[in-house]
């Protein structure tokens, strides 16, 4: 009789804390007083390392001086940033400037937290469809990008001069030149398999430039180029621990000289400055003649939350028609390495920056992962990369793989 | 009469002499146990030494070393290893205070939901720690308390204590009842037969579930990055992260950053092992 | 007479009152800190939890289907068997061992309570950092450990890149994160028990194994059990360890009930399927914590 009397006394005690919490409402953050002149405001994103974190807040501050506003801002390591967003977002204290990557744009936007940028004087006009479609839910943009990358194939010009070997144009060659440039322990190829979105994201190149398409993944075309990848790892050109390896392993390797080529993007230039070897970089390769070279678009996409408070809102989308403006998008693309997302300002670019030339016609025909599945994306990049990984370590055929990575 | 103290002292001398090769073979054995358990540590400081950041051209050795991450990891994390040190310091006392005393009634008292009590620890232990961090943001966003010491504290306290109870409480389940009986004899009170006597024969165990807690509290990452939202509390593991970006990475600085932070720790380990002493419960007993 | 008698009750709940003190500030902490989350999980675990739910509140009840979708996806059984493996084996191992270690240092001799505290060192390092250092060991082509059996002849071993081995070498080196913690508790619990019951046992003639069996074992049950099993609580739950050094990969070989949990909330944002997945895992551990009130039970008795 005791012992039930304790337990409910027990649960009713744990249950005490859920009715606290739930009754706690959220509570705003920062200065300016509401309705009238906004001072400050609060943004959140993920540059939180160097070089990054420095050469965005440049365009931080000419932008807050601009508009006459103060910037809070927040950092996190990439990978907890939507953990974080979903705190806000239960806590109703979402920043009023809100980064994201462009493939969580629409998920987030799905929810109902992000305020479409039609509502604001911002110009949407300008800039590349891909980086667009990407921020597009429901007819509405979003966000807008300052600058954006893909992928290309880099490749030791060192070694291939002395091989006497042309960089790959078609996967015939990517297979020839590898298997000529494996060495000792050295592979001809490095690239990304490995059990994340990374891994995902690398097999895209491969993927679209043969046709293959996001939305059903059961085709030839896509098990073609599953296959290309699992070739290279059983010729033994490329290592098995693809499977393992993030971009910047794959990185690690080419610059530790064992890798001749990799498939990578553009923000490893840095970590290319001290090699003691030439570099070089080429389009993705295509399978059959007329196919055109088709990469994935990323980069970051900033986005005004739904805060509730009108004039911080509309500052904030100020604000991010600043930051995407022709001087600023061309200030961040050259600093990191990426490509400027206004059409307008391509020639310009690549004739500041001409190492970055295979990469910004890459960027022309690029497109957005979230595109047509929008929210459905993460689903579907799972069953990429379990069937790229069920291929590659020899436990199915890539269609076998496919098969069995959809039904998981 | 004078043969026979001979004879046992030099058996005595040979037994002593074989002792001490026995122990000297023990530090040679201990030492090569040691340098295989703590090699990947070994080949952390090396990777932290070259000038690629990762081991793929590493030999055993790094002759040339390069000190531009230790260089990195002294210029920004100073201020974060002294964060770190306060709040697992911190958390080591609320956790012995609230622990100290639950374990010993549990161990002690009799009372019949006894066997509830542990349940619920150990249900406690089971919750996967984002569970926790998630509750625990949106409760102190509303107290005030995110980008707070104390609140970095009791929250880091939450891995120790359900720990610290069942440890303490196995511990102390050993303190045999009839010296507490003796002093209950003598007109102490619970409070006085726990603060001055069981606490002092639970010395081992107060200082080993302490040091786990100081570890806990040190190596805590999850509640460092949701209670915090700015840059002005920083534990060394937030720390790290700032040199892990979504593309690009300097594991140099990574590692030195962790070797630089283990040295406080290091000491305190050193200081807290030496208090770990034998038979502290075997003497109480006579 | 009543004067005397109603004195000394009154002493005896005075003295109840602060018996229930000792326990009253773990209780409202436990509370505070657990009962929330415990509570806020299981019911997550029947709701439609989106990320939706985050911004709206929104979270329609749905009943058992969370579980019912958790139970039936193609890797629960994968997951379920490399999470029963993966536990027993880092159990297995890391106690092993921890206790070898701890009857080693059991007698002092030069430097070994520097030893001693040195054996700590892997749990001041941040598991980023453990992990990143063990990828790098265990890389098949250039890892140090891979060379080191090349120089004895051995063949190189795809530590982490073959689906038959990847879980092998993740309950390695979570056996070896494990140690430190097995070392340490079992080590303090030896040195409570009297060196006296070793002398007498002795004079009797029983050294070596035989006082191991006959003083060490039954003295150090209370600490040997509360070891076994937090060290199967927190086995259970371990993620980082497997996300730094597979991520779940090579095809899913190290997917565990905890990885599922996390990627199921976290990568495919369906937190209440990933409820549902980290509240089977807390059944589980339920399991062995009663199999281990049982038996504290029974030591009580005795």
């Amino acid at each position: 009789m005791r012992r039930i009397r304790t337990l409910t006394a027990v649960a009713a005690l744990a249950t005490a804390p859920l009715l606290l919490a739930s009754c706690a409402g959220g509570g705003g953050t920062g200065g300016g007083d509401a309705g009238g002149e906004v001072d400050s405001l609060t943004m959140l994103d993920y540059w939180n390392n160097e070089p990054d974190k420095t050469i965005m807040q440049g365009v931080i501050d000419t932008c807050s001086e601009e508009i006459g506003v103060k910037i809070e801002r927040e950092t996190v390591p990439g990978k907890d940033l939507i953990q974080k967003v979903l705190q806000r977002s239960s806590s109703k204290t979402l920043p009023d400037i809100l980064m994201l990557d462009n493939p969580d744009v629409q998920e987030i936007a799905a929810t109902g937290g992000l305020a479409p940028l039609s509502r604001f004087d911002v110009d949407t006009e300008g800039f590349a469809q891909g980086i667009l479609d990407a921020a597009t839910y429901e007819d509405e943009v979003y966000g807008l990008a300052p600058a954006v990358n893909t992928l290309g194939i880099f490749y030791n010009k060192t070694l291939l001069d002395e091989a006497g070997i042309e960089p790959p144009k078609t996967w015939d060659d990517l297979k020839a030149a590898s298997a000529a440039l494996t060495e000792g322990d050295r592979y001809g190829i490095a690239f990304s398999a490995i059990a994340t979105y990374e891994g995902a994201w690398q097999f895209l190149p491969f993927m679209w430039t043969n046709g293959g398409d996001e939305t059903d993944l059961q085709t030839p075309e896509v098990a073609e180029a599953l296959q290309l990848w699992v070739d290279l790892v059983e010729d033994g050109s490329a290592s098995g621990g693809v499977v393992n390896w993030s971009q910047a392993d794959v990185k690690d390797q080419f610059v530790a000289g064992k890798a001749a080529m990799m498939v990578n993007g553009p923000w490893q230039i840095p970590a290319l400055a001290d090699t003691d070897f030439e570099w070089g970089s080429v389009l993705v390769p295509v399978n059959e003649e007329g196919q055109k070279p088709v990469a994935p678009l990323g980069g970051e996409v900033l986005t005004v939350p739904e805060t509730g408070d009108e004039a911080r809102q509309a500052k904030a989308a100020e604000f991010i028609g600043c930051v995407t403006n022709e001087e600023n998008s061309m200030a961040v693309a050259e600093a990191r390495f990426m490509v400027p997302t206004r059409t307008s300002l391509v020639d310009a670019y690549v004739e500041k920056v001409p190492s970055m030339e295979a990469f910004t016609q890459q960027v022309v025909d690029a497109r957005s992962r979230t595109g047509k599945l929008g929210e459905e994306w993460p689903t579907v990049a799972t069953v990429i990369y379990n069937a790229v990984q069920l291929a590659i370590t020899g436990e199915a055929t890539p269609a076998d793989a496919l098969e069995q990575a959809a039904r998981g | 009469m004078t043969t026979a103290l001979i004879t046992v002292d030099q058996s005595a001398a040979r037994r002593q002499r074989a002792r001490s090769t026995r122990s000297r073979l023990s530090t040679v054995v201990g030492i090569a146990l040691l340098a295989i358990m703590l090699f990947p540590v070994y080949w952390m400081v090396n990777t932290s030494l070259q000038p690629s950041g990762n081991t793929l051209n590493a030999g055993l050795i790094p002759w040339n070393p390069s000190f531009a991450g230790y260089e990195q990891a002294l210029a920004d994390q100073g201020g974060n290893l002294l964060t770190s040190l306060i709040v697992s310091i911190g958390s080591v006392v609320v956790c012995l205070v609230i622990a100290a005393p639950a374990a010993y009634a549990l161990a002690q008292f009799r009372y019949r939901w006894i066997s509830v009590a542990l349940l619920v620890i150990l249900i406690a232990q089971m919750i996967p720690g984002i569970v926790i961090a998630n509750a625990l943001y949106a409760a102190y966003n509303d107290l005030g308390l995110l980008n707070s010491v104390v609140g970095l504290i009791l929250a880091d306290a939450s891995h120790s204590i359900p720990f610290a109870i069942l440890v303490l409480r196995a511990f102390m389940m050993g303190l045999h009842p009839s010296i507490l009986e003796a002093a209950r004899v003598d007109g102490a009170g619970p409070v006085r037969a726990f603060w001055s006597i069981a606490l002092p024969i639970a010395k081992n165990a107060l200082i080993t579930a302490g040091l786990f807690a100081f570890l806990f509290a040190w190596s805590d990452f999850l509640f460092a990055l949701t209670l915090t939202t700015t840059e002005d509390l920083r534990p060394v593991t937030l720390g790290i992260y700032s040199y892990l970006g979504t593309q690009v990475s300097n594991w140099s600085a990574v590692m030195a950053t962790a070797v630089l932070s283990s040295l406080p720790a290091i000491v305190l380990l050193l200081v807290a092992q030496r208090y770990i002493a034998a038979g502290a419960m075997g003497g109480a007993v006579k | 007479m009543t004067t005397v008698l109603s004195s000394r009750r009154r002493r005896l709940r005075r003295e109840d009152v602060i018996k229930a003190l000792f326990v009253v500030p773990a209780a409202i902490y436990i509370l505070l800190f657990f009962g929330y989350p415990v509570v806020k999980n299981i019911l997550m675990g029947f709701q439609d939890y989106t990320t939706k739910t985050f911004f709206t509140g929104e979270a329609p009840w749905v009943g058992l289907q969370n579980y019912v979708t958790a139970v039936t996806s193609g890797l629960f059984w994968p997951a379920m068997a490399n999470t029963l493996l993966f536990t027993i084996g880092s159990l297995i191992g890391q106690f092993v061992i921890g206790m070898g270690l701890a009857v080693f240092f059991r007698r002092q001799f030069p430097l070994s309570g520097f030893l001693r505290a040195m054996l700590l060192l892997p749990w001041l390092l941040p598991l980023i950092v453990s992990s990143a250092t063990w990828r790098a060991i265990l890389d098949k082509d250039s890892g140090i450990l891979n060379q080191a059996l090349g120089a004895i002849g051995l063949d190189a071993v795809p530590w982490l890149t073959s689906p038959d081995v990847a879980l092998i070498a993740v309950i390695l080196v979570n056996i070896w994160v494990g140690i430190p913690f097995n070392v340490t508790l079992l080590y303090g619990g030896l040195q409570d028990i009297p060196e006296e019951l070793y002398e007498a046992a002795s004079l009797d003639g029983a050294t070596g194994w035989k006082a191991f069996w006959h003083i060490t074992l039954p003295n150090l049950r209370p600490v040997m059990s509360v070891v076994l099993v937090l060290g199967v609580v927190y086995t259970l739950k371990v993620l980082d360890v497997i996300l730094g050094l597979t991520g779940g990969g090579p095809a899913n070989a190290t997917q565990t009930i905890a990885i599922r949990a996390y990627q199921t909330s976290f990568v495919d944002f369906e937190f209440g399927v990933g409820a549902a997945f980290s509240n089977i895992l807390i059944l589980l551990s339920l399991v062995f914590a009663l199999i281990y009130l049982r038996s504290n039970r029974k030591a009580v008795d005795e």
